[in-house]
């Protein structure tokens, strides 16, 4: 050995190698399963001292993985207030039964308070501690607190956090009109200049005092519901506002997000039936060049469709019937599309898109030149939208069933 | 059948007190009771006397000890020959010496004795021995003969399709059934004896020219080396024998097939039978031969490969699968899904022990009913696996004292235990895991990983007859890849194993015109 060691006998440099084993083993902490608070979901507003409040939402697994269930509800919630989030984090401890083990978060949850005054200082800790994993859901409270949000005992999923974030993935991959975002895509959305951040909100649906009780999933119909609702916007870290259901649909087809959603329109101008396309595989493309002083965007959508509901008199067989749909549902992509850019440049005047990290990769030097104030050139920004789209199925039965003849 | 060694008489390594050795007197009475007084007069002892030709006034006996020789032989062939054919023959023509030796006994192996420790030690080993009255020179033959086993069913390495046949406890049935699977002359098969007061017959067969000749030389010399009283099963030689004594991993791998040890001479290795013990040692032992069953080459190459992959994967389960258990739950819960966590969770709710005792408790209690299991009469065997069910099962789940996972991990990894073909690699295997079990408990995964990178140094750093254990792994030898964790078609092992041969090299030329 050409080492440092080799004037140390071997016997010597074997135990100070087994010292440096045992000790320099950096961040770990043996503790049994039965120790461990998990926590599937987090609460975070402030209160009106300007402290913030945390809500845990701590799992009891044997209410959850048993075959007799009893009266006892799969999850508990925990509270505490601090200064920091991190404090309040350990004062939890004052209440909760288990040290909150966090890696299993599934869900954050944004108080509106906190949405509109800035989330960046929040997220530190939540980016910065080892316990986090990054695969959670951060999303926003529309309209209600928190607290009340995770209160909710969901009927078919006995986690509720686990139904959020299902109910957010299946929307966002069958209905497109949401986009679930995780904690890495956040943090580097609202330090990019060239965009700024969307989350999806929640909401609760029916009496906030119902959902807190565990009668409320031995209705069928369950009087409170959890939501799963449209995009919010923000600006840096701060929330502007939201976005309808046809402008997150939009801004989900430019940013290549849909991977499966419907389209319904009229099959005549004055007719009464209408027409169902189903939407498979789009592909986005965003390009950007300059024209005069001002960028502009082309954003080019392909998409593949299948006839999902046709409720008139048309004739399938004929490939001019087919493409008249296809242009139909063209337009719709487009004026949906057109209504996202038109919210977000003249509603909320801040670049949701990324179209300036388009830019920046495309122009690097007039980047440059328009990074400082980009949301006031983003007003500016012509776009362009081409959609392409390929219907190729048309289900199992070829002519509409009330074709006559 | 037995192959005679023609007036060949072997070298004896192992030699009686020396206070017999002395010389064969001519006095018939003094050698008779000289035999008889070293013998302690055994009980077993046959000294029949007899005079042999009246007319040439020569007397004699015949000396065996009953039970080790064949009383048919004995009667037929010798009694019968020098009590009826020696009494008529002309002793004009050759003295009686030359003529019971030369030309009246009809006996295959015969041996010329002129020592009295030599005629002792035939006469134990089984052999008739003739003396004569005025005669310096006595004459042993070969009538050994007693009740064995026969050649039976093999029970530890049972297969589907391949001979099923095991060696017995007799060495000279055990050297014939290599012997018939392999009709090379140069088959040697060298005798040995082994052990000072039980006198061991080892035999040491190899393939000359294709074995490894310092290898074979290697064998001799340790063999030659052992000093011990009394040897009762090849497990004594291994021990002697084997590389570094301080290790787990056995660096000899023994069978009781007679298929698996002529392969092993085709690859160039040398098998050692030991006299009493239908387990024979094969050396030299790389670790990957015993992930290997001989009915991989006997079942078509596809299901042999994928065997030899789960086998491995087995390997690893049994190893690791509960210190795993162990770290994963105890140190790294982020790693495991949510809902199995949860459902984990939920199973150790209200068991008392932490998960290292619980796996501690549940892998001793299971060696204890191996343990038992093997032990027992057979009349009560039933009686151990109903226990057993009841420990390591529902009950003790029932009772709180365990988690249902904390079973199932235990099941899995004894299972996995059960799948090697060689029993003595279990062995470490069973041994290593309560250590990385305490790993585990101790340092988490990081503490596994340790324990892993100490293990591969170990295996990495153990030789094998001169042979890296590891090979052809470590160091890797492409060219032999075709034989360790897949096992090509028979017509692609074109070559021998280089790392135990490197003379004659070639064993097939591949697979030509069928027709194609």
């Amino acid at each position: 050995m050409n080492n440092n060691f080799s004037f140390l006998p071997i016997s010597k440099r074997l135990f100070i190698t087994l010292a440096c084993l045992l000790f320099l083993t950096g961040c770990w902490n043996s503790r049994e399963l039965d120790d461990l608070g998990i926590a599937v979901a987090l609460g975070i507003d402030k209160t009106q001292e300007g402290n913030y409040s945390l809500v845990v939402q701590m799992i009891n697994p044997s209410e959850i993985a048993t075959e007799a269930p009893s009266t006892r509800p799969p999850v508990s919630l925990y509270q505490s207030e601090g200064e920091t989030i991190f404090e309040a984090l350990r004062k939890m401890t004052l209440s909760a039964p288990r040290k909150i083990y966090m890696s299993q978060l599934r869900l954050l949850i944004i108080g509106p308070g906190l949405a509109e005054e800035g989330i960046l200082p929040t997220l530190d800790l939540l980016y910065r501690d080892p316990e986090f994993r990054t695969s959670f859901l951060v999303t926003v409270a529309k309209d209600i607190e928190v607290e009340a949000l995770l209160s909710v005992i969901t009927a078919y999923e006995k986690i509720p956090a686990n139904k959020i974030m299902d109910s957010i993935i299946a929307a966002e991959s069958h209905w497109a009109a949401t986009h679930g975002v995780y904690i890495d895509q956040i943090v580097s959305d609202i330090r990019s200049p060239g965009k700024s951040p969307i989350l999806t909100g929640i909401l609760l649906e029916g009496s906030e005092e119902a959902g807190n009780n565990i009668s409320n999933v031995e209705n069928v119909d369950s009087p409170a519901r959890i939501h799963v609702d449209h995009l919010s916007v923000f600006k840096g870290d701060r929330m502007l506002g939201w976005l309808n259901e046809d402008e997150s649909k939009g801004y989900n087809y430019i940013l290549g997000n849909v991977k499966s959603t419907l389209i319904n329109f009229p099959c005549e101008e004055k007719e009464s039936g209408k027409i169902g396309i189903e939407i498979l595989r789009t592909n986005a493309a965003i390009d950007a060049t300059k024209t005069g002083s001002n960028p502009s965007i082309t954003v080019t959508l392909e998409a593949e469709g299948n006839v999902g509901e046709i409720q008139c008199d048309l004739d399938l067989t004929k490939p001019e019937t087919l493409q008249e749909i296809a242009d139909k549902a063209e337009e719709d992509i487009k004026t949906k599309i057109s209504a996202a850019i038109t919210a977000a440049k003249e509603q909320y005047q801040t670049d949701i898109f990324g179209f300036g990290n388009t830019i920046a990769r495309k122009n690097p030097t007039y980047w440059k030149e328009v990074e400082k104030n980009w949301d006031e050139h983003f007003k500016e920004t012509v776009v362009k939208v081409e959609v392409k789209l390929d219907i190729r199925r048309k289900g199992t039965i070829v002519q509409p069933v009330q074709k006559k003849g | 059948m037995k192959r005679r060694k023609k007036n060949r008489t072997p070298k004896e390594d192992v030699q009686l007190d020396t206070s017999l050795a002395r010389a064969i007197s001519s006095d018939l009475d003094s050698n008779l009771a000289f035999i008889k007084e070293t013998l302690g007069n055994g009980s077993d002892l046959v000294t029949r006397r007899m005079t042999l030709n009246k007319k040439a006034k020569a007397s004699g006996a015949v000396i065996y000890i009953d039970g080790l020789v064949d009383k048919n032989t004995v009667q037929d062939f010798i009694l019968e020959v020098v009590m009826v054919e020696v009494p008529s023959e002309d002793l004009s023509i050759s003295p009686i010496y030359e003529a019971i030796k030369d030309s009246t006994l009809p006996i295959g192996e015969i041996y010329e004795l002129k020592q009295m420790d030599e005629l002792i030690l035939r006469l134990l080993s089984g052999e008739t021995i003739v003396v004569l009255d005025n005669e310096t020179r006595a004459i042993a033959a070969s009538t050994k003969g007693w009740k064995d086993r026969g050649v039976q069913e093999t029970t530890s390495e049972s297969v589907i399709r391949g001979p099923k046949e095991a060696f017995t406890e007799t060495l000279r049935t055990n050297t014939a059934m290599v012997r018939r699977k392999i009709k090379d002359p140069k088959l040697r098969i060298d005798a040995k004896k082994v052990g000072k007061m039980t006198v061991t017959d080892v035999s040491v067969i190899y393939i000359q020219d294709t074995a490894e000749e310092s290898v074979v030389k290697e064998v001799h010399a340790r063999l030659d080396n052992i000093d011990i009283d009394g040897v009762l099963e090849s497990g004594y030689l291994e021990e002697f024998i084997e590389d570094p004594p301080y290790s787990p991993f056995p660096k000899v791998y023994y069978t009781e097939r007679p298929d698996a040890i002529a392969a092993g001479l085709l690859e160039g290795k040398v098998a050692i039978i030991t006299d009493g013990t239908p387990n024979v040692l094969l050396v030299p032992a790389l670790f990957v031969n015993f992930m290997q069953s001989s009915e991989d080459y006997y079942q078509r190459y596809d299901i042999g490969t994928f065997i030899r992959l789960l086998r491995l994967f087995a390997f690893c389960i049994a190893l690791f699968m509960p210190s795993l258990y162990i770290a994963i739950t105890t140190f790294h819960q982020e790693m495991i899904p949510a809902p199995l966590l949860i459902n984990l969770a939920a199973q150790r709710e209200g068991v008392p022990f932490p998960a290292f005792v619980e796996a501690v408790l549940m892998e001793a209690t299971f060696e204890i009913l191996r343990e038992a299991g093997v032990r027992l009469p057979k009349a009560v065997g039933s009686a151990v696996s109903i226990v057993g069910a009841l420990v390591l099962g529902e009950s003790a789940v029932q009772a709180g004292l365990v988690s249902p996972a904390m079973v199932i991990v235990v099941a899995i990894t004894a299972i996995s235990s059960f799948v090697f073909p060689s029993y003595n690699m279990a062995i470490p295997v069973r041994m290593l895991r309560f250590s990385l079990m305490i790993l585990a408990a101790t340092f988490g995964l990081y503490g596994i990983i340790l324990g892993l990178i100490a293990l591969v140094l170990h295996l990495c750093s153990l030789q094998s007859f001169g042979v890296p254990y590891m090979s052809p792994l470590a160091p890797l030898v492409p060219k032999d890849q075709k034989d360790v964790l897949v096992r090509f078609p028979h017509w692609g092992l074109l070559s021998r194993p280089s790392s135990t041969s490197h003379q004659n090299e070639k064993r097939t030329s591949g697979r030509k015109g069928n027709g194609e």
